[in-house]
């Protein structure tokens, strides 16, 4: 009962909302800037198959070090705040865009990609108008991945300085045994699963208006 | 005309090459087809003309202009490509898959509307019910048709087809070769066409070049030429036994003589006068033609014991070939109806006339007469014979 009384509270609510916001906005950034980074690296890794390996095993090594250590060891280099949680949510996003990229491209046909070559399609044109369009729900399906992934261990970045709703389940965590504190704890943590099912549900919107209805399953 | 001049693919760290020096001619508006073991290099010799594999050594001259260095991009709009996967573009719509290389070349958007629609026309799939389907919709045949569409749609001279019956069932290949060389017909295309199977070969090829090892020819020469002169062994073991029946295959319907007085009838006609009509004639049989005069059905005299409506009598009219379809479609067509005779139909279905067994039986013949023929003129200068 209490937890509802907490939940009816309008300066929970208003400080929920605003958590929330700032939580969207450092985890959209940084896939907003692993997706560029990502998809790049993916067709170059696609491109020349030597470097596939190093590039995949790179961003595959970053998803190893533990959260908390990566959002420290950038705090030296940048100081407290949102800045250090973003580079290494960036870098955390980085390899289910990567992986999904390559893996992506060479789900295209062969078949496919030699018959626009065969038509005189050159490589740019070939990899914008033919491959990417056919990658694209794999590609979509690790940038998902990446999204919902960010949304989970943002809530750690207020150790780093940073904001979101980690906020408020911190707050409740130091206060744990004090009234009120578990409330906080259980809507810190609440607000961040619907925050990723809304996301989700976003992503299922994005699917069904940007995967051509050619290849929908 | 496309020339091949000492073409040479040697992939890096090989010993062998994979093409040697292929020197060949293909005619203005014939179909040469490459045939031979898999391995032998056929496809590597294929997708060298449009540079798909760069030749290591060689020249290509396309009517005349030497094209072995030009921008390979611009080469291939000008060759059309037909592959054996199809490779149709699963993302977009039919019509934008045969739009692909009038975009290429900055059509407008009208004059490519319309050439696509008169492209599906052409394959025979109703661009009204198909412009706007996705590949994933279409049958095996129906894609093949749209791969093909797709490579005459800039009008190219040249057309390259690597096995492009090869991965479809053998009825609708069948059909889909037909109507292939009826397009052809028309359309007098430089056609360079791949495939292992010898019996496609004889009857899709004006020429054939048998190939071996590092697509060395064998034999290039026209198919009756190397059905009844294999230049060697290899040639005479690739080509395999039954050559009679292989013979069938390069006799084409249209070539004999078919039944064109046939007795026939209309669907709409009246019970009584058809059966007076079938009663005064010499025939044992009378076919029901429908309003656009194609084949429904086949009608007896007992037929007309039962009392039914004109359009439900006797059995339906099957077998049905094109003229350009092969004495062996033919045969074959005729032993899967059950009427005994094939009913030759033109393009849109429209009947031309019957085709039956003796037809056949007559046309084996006077193959039979010029094949001993041959032996006999061989068996004279035989030295062994001569001696003995």
């Amino acid at each position: 009962m209490a937890f509802l009384e907490y939940l009816a509270d309008p300066s929970t609510q208003r400080s929920l909302l605003e958590q929330s916001g700032e939580h969207l906005f450092l985890t959209l950034v940084p896939v907003a800037i692993a997706i560029v980074l990502g998809v790049g690296l993916g067709i170059w890794a696609h491109r020349v198959p030597a470097l596939s390996r190093t590039i995949v095993g790179a961003t595959s090594t970053v998803l190893t070090i533990p959260s908390l250590a990566l959002f420290a060891i950038f705090v030296p280099l940048v100081g407290i705040g949102n800045t250090a949680p973003m580079i290494a949510l960036t870098l955390y996003a980085l390899l289910p865009i990567v992986r999904n990229t390559v893996s992506g491209l060479y789900s295209v046909d062969n078949a496919v990609v030699e018959s626009a070559k065969g038509m005189g399609m050159g490589a740019t044109k070939r990899l914008l108008k033919i491959e990417l369009p056919n990658a694209w729900p794999v590609m979509l399906a690790g940038i998902r991945v990446a999204t919902l992934l960010t949304i989970g261990i943002a809530a750690i970045a207020v150790l780093a300085g940073g904001d979101g709703l980690g906020t408020e389940i911190f707050r409740g965590l130091r206060r744990i045994g004090s009234a009120g504190a578990f409330e906080s704890l259980l809507g810190g943590t609440l607000a961040v699963v619907v925050l990723a099912l809304l996301i989700d549900l976003a992503y299922l919107a994005i699917g069904r208006l940007t995967i051509p209805r050619g290849i929908r399953e | 005309m496309i020339e091949l001049k000492e073409l040479t693919k040697r992939y890096p760290g090989t010993e062998t090459p994979a093409v040697d020096r292929l020197t060949m001619e293909i005619p203005r508006g014939e179909i040469v087809v490459f045939v031979g073991p898999s391995g032998c290099g056929k496809t590597t010799s294929l997708k060298m003309i449009n540079r798909i594999i760069e030749p290591t050594s060689g020249q290509i001259i396309l009517d005349g202009e030497d094209v072995t260095d030009v921008n390979p991009d611009q080469l291939r709009r000008r060759i059309g490509y037909v592959i054996q996967q199809i490779g149709l573009f699963p993302h977009v719509t039919i019509e934008d898959n045969v739009a692909t290389v009038p975009n290429l070349l900055g059509w407008d958007r009208d004059r490519t509307k319309a050439r696509v629609d008169e492209l599906l026309d052409v394959v025979g799939l109703d661009p009204d019910v198909y412009r706007n389907r996705y590949p994933k919709e279409l049958s095996g045949g129906q894609r093949q048709r749209v791969g093909v569409a797709r490579a005459l749609a800039a009008d190219p001279p040249v057309l390259l087809m690597d096995e492009p019956f090869g991965a479809i069932d053998p009825i609708t290949r069948t059909r889909l070769q037909n109507e292939f060389l009826r397009l052809q017909q028309e359309l007098k295309k430089t056609i360079c066409f791949v495939t292992h199977d010898i019996d496609e070969a004889i009857k899709m090829g004006d020429r054939i070049a048998i190939l071996q090892e590092r697509s060395i020819p064998a034999q290039f020469a026209t198919p009756e030429e190397i059905l009844t002169q294999p230049a060697n062994d290899f040639v005479a073991d690739f080509v395999g036994s039954g050559s009679t029946l292989k013979r069938l295959k390069l006799t084409r319907v249209r070539d004999v003589t078919i039944t064109t007085d046939a007795l026939l009838g209309r669907i709409d006609e009246d019970k009584h006068v058809l059966r007076q009509r079938l009663q005064e004639s010499d025939w044992t049989a009378m076919l029901l033609l429908d309003d656009e005069r194609r084949p429904a059905r086949w009608l007896r005299a007992p037929d007309f014991l039962h009392d039914r409506p004109v359009a439900e009598m006797g059995l339906p009219a099957r077998a049905m070939i094109e003229p350009q379809a092969t004495l062996s479609d033919a045969l074959e067509e005729m032993l899967l109806g059950s009427a005994g005779v094939a009913i030759v139909v033109d393009g849109r279905g429209a009947f031309q006339g019957i085709l039956d067994v003796d037809d056949i039986i007559t046309s084996i013949q006077t193959m039979r007469d010029a094949n001993a023929e041959f032996y006999r003129a061989s068996k004279l200068i035989d030295p062994a014979t001569a001696i003995a």
